[in-house]
């Protein structure tokens, strides 16, 4: 066992891991931090999904070990950088019908919000390469795509109202 | 399993002397992190490369460097991979369409493994080199001699990639790069990669048509009845659909992925679109 410091959403967890335990699976069954899915463990289905110094990884396909000094961001986070409040992409979600189960949502929703942030107003279909790597097993795609895209919009116009 | 992470390659290189084929190198773990049900009992060392300097794209005298753990999005970025001369390497990328996976998965990485993959087929069409790593020194090899067959590669126990090395391609080249997949996350089922180079009166006077992940082999293969077609001669419509048509002499491989017929078809498809596109590329 190794023991290694975790920052996640600018918390520090000291935790024992093996060098092949992946990221996922520690934040999840040692952090406790259950927001981020597991569906597949092998990069395929992108619930995974968080930001590892501002971009977004499969956290199933990094060691745990190998995220030490990194800045791990996960859906716990968002709130957290939105002053506490609902965070756009979340309140489309809910607005929008972006999601049934609710399994892929947190994957989809850092994708979303990385794209967002770096590019404020995507073409649909720039929102389709963005989520390109989640699966949906409920099949909302149209939902989710919609949601981004209304998110994108209330973000802007109160970009603009500032 | 032990776990290091050098910050210098004379220490990586003993670790990888230390521990032989026990050793496994690391990069974006895309591959291993998949793999790890199979491969972690058999490993005693994981050995992580990230922190070695070898993340870099430069241009000298003989061409293009790319650093081994290099990221194909930093790859997608780079201003001398996204376009130009290079620009091929981008277009590559964009065609494993999950960012997540981008951000992770390193050109070392990719040219490791021999199979499944696409930046290899690229790398052969542009005669690409392989700088290998070890205690006992350094060596060059050629991106066709290094893959020896299904995921089986040329490196030595000790020994670790360190760098693609893409020489200048002649003026007039252009490039070409298709694939085939289920979807966005599967992994390609065919691809090809074609470069054309033209003399000064318009003639073909260097002609690369390779295909990857379909072949026999399991390694990418140059297709020398397509290649041939095409030499010293003025690239039309008609002698594009010709040398795709000879591409057949690439023996596709029968699968539960996809049977041997549809990918040799699909082989044909993708050469002659990626033809076009080198076509139009040329500059
Ligand atoms: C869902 C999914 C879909 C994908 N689709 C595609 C696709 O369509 N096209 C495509 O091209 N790729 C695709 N990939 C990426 C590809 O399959 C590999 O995962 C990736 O190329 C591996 O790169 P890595 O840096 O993560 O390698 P790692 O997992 O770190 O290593 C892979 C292997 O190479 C060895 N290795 C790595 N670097 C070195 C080095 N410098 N020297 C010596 N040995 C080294 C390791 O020991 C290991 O055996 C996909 C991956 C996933 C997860
Ligand atoms: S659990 Fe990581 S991609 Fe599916
Ligand atoms: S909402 Fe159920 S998996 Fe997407």
């Amino acid at each position: 066992m190794n023991a290694i410091n975790l920052k996640i959403n600018n918390e520090h967890y000291d935790v024992s891991v093996k060098p092949h335990w992946s990221l996922a699976y520690v934040i999840r069954e040692k952090v406790g931090l259950t927001g981020t899915k597991t569906g597949c463990e092998m990069g395929t289905c992108g619930s995974c999904t968080l930001l590892l110094d501002g971009k977004p990884v499969f956290s199933c396909l990094r060691m745990a070990i190998d995220a030490q000094g990194c800045d791990i961001r996960t859906i716990e986070g968002v709130e957290e950088d939105n002053n506490g409040e609902l965070h756009p992409l979340q309140e489309a979600f809910i607005q929008d019908h972006g999601m049934q189960c609710g399994f892929c949502t947190p994957g989809m929703i850092i994708a979303a919000k990385h794209l967002l942030e770096h590019n404020p107003d995507p073409t649909e279909r720039e929102v389709r390469e963005a989520i390109g790597g989640h699966l949906c097993r409920c099949g909302t795609y149209i939902r989710i795509v919609r949601s981004i895209l209304n998110a994108a919009e209330t973000m802007r116009n109160a970009q603009a109202g500032q | 399993m032990e776990y290091y992470s050098p910050t210098d390659l004379n220490e990586a290189y003993s670790l990888l002397d230390k521990y032989g084929e026990d050793a496994i190198p690391i990069a974006g773990s895309t591959f291993y992190m998949g793999h790890r049900e199979e491969l972690f009992d058999e490993v005693e060392a994981v050995i992580n490369i990230k922190q070695l300097g070898l993340s870099y794209i430069r241009q000298d005298d003989h061409g293009l460097r790319i650093g081994a753990t290099t990221t194909l999005n930093e790859i997608f970025a780079h201003e001398l991979t996204s376009k130009g001369t290079f620009g091929i390497l981008a277009e590559t990328v964009k065609e494993l369409n999950i960012n997540e996976v981008r951000n992770m998965a390193t050109i070392g990485g990719e040219v490791c493994i021999a199979g499944e993959v696409d930046m290899p087929t690229t790398l052969l069409a542009y005669d690409a080199n392989i700088v290998i790593g070890g205690s006992k020194g350094v060596r060059e090899m050629s991106m066709a001699d290094f893959h020896i067959g299904y995921l089986n590669n040329a490196l030595e126990p000790g020994e670790m990639v360190l760098e693609v090395h893409i020489p200048q391609p002649p003026a007039n080249t252009g490039a070409g790069f298709a694939k085939f997949e289920r979807t966005a996350a599967d992994l390609p089922i065919v691809n090809v990669a074609t470069r054309i180079s033209l003399d000064n009166a318009g003639a073909c006077a260097e002609a690369r048509v390779v295909a990857g992940a379909a072949t026999l082999s399991g390694v990418p293969e140059r297709s020398a009845a397509a290649e041939a077609a095409l030499l010293n001669k003025v690239i039309d419509d008609t002698l594009i659909e010709t040398a795709a048509v000879a591409s057949g002499d690439i023996e596709c491989i029968h699968d539960f992925r996809m049977s041997a017929e549809i990918r040799s078809l699909w082989v044909k498809c993708g050469i002659e679109d990626a033809l076009q596109r080198a076509v139009a590329a040329v500059q």
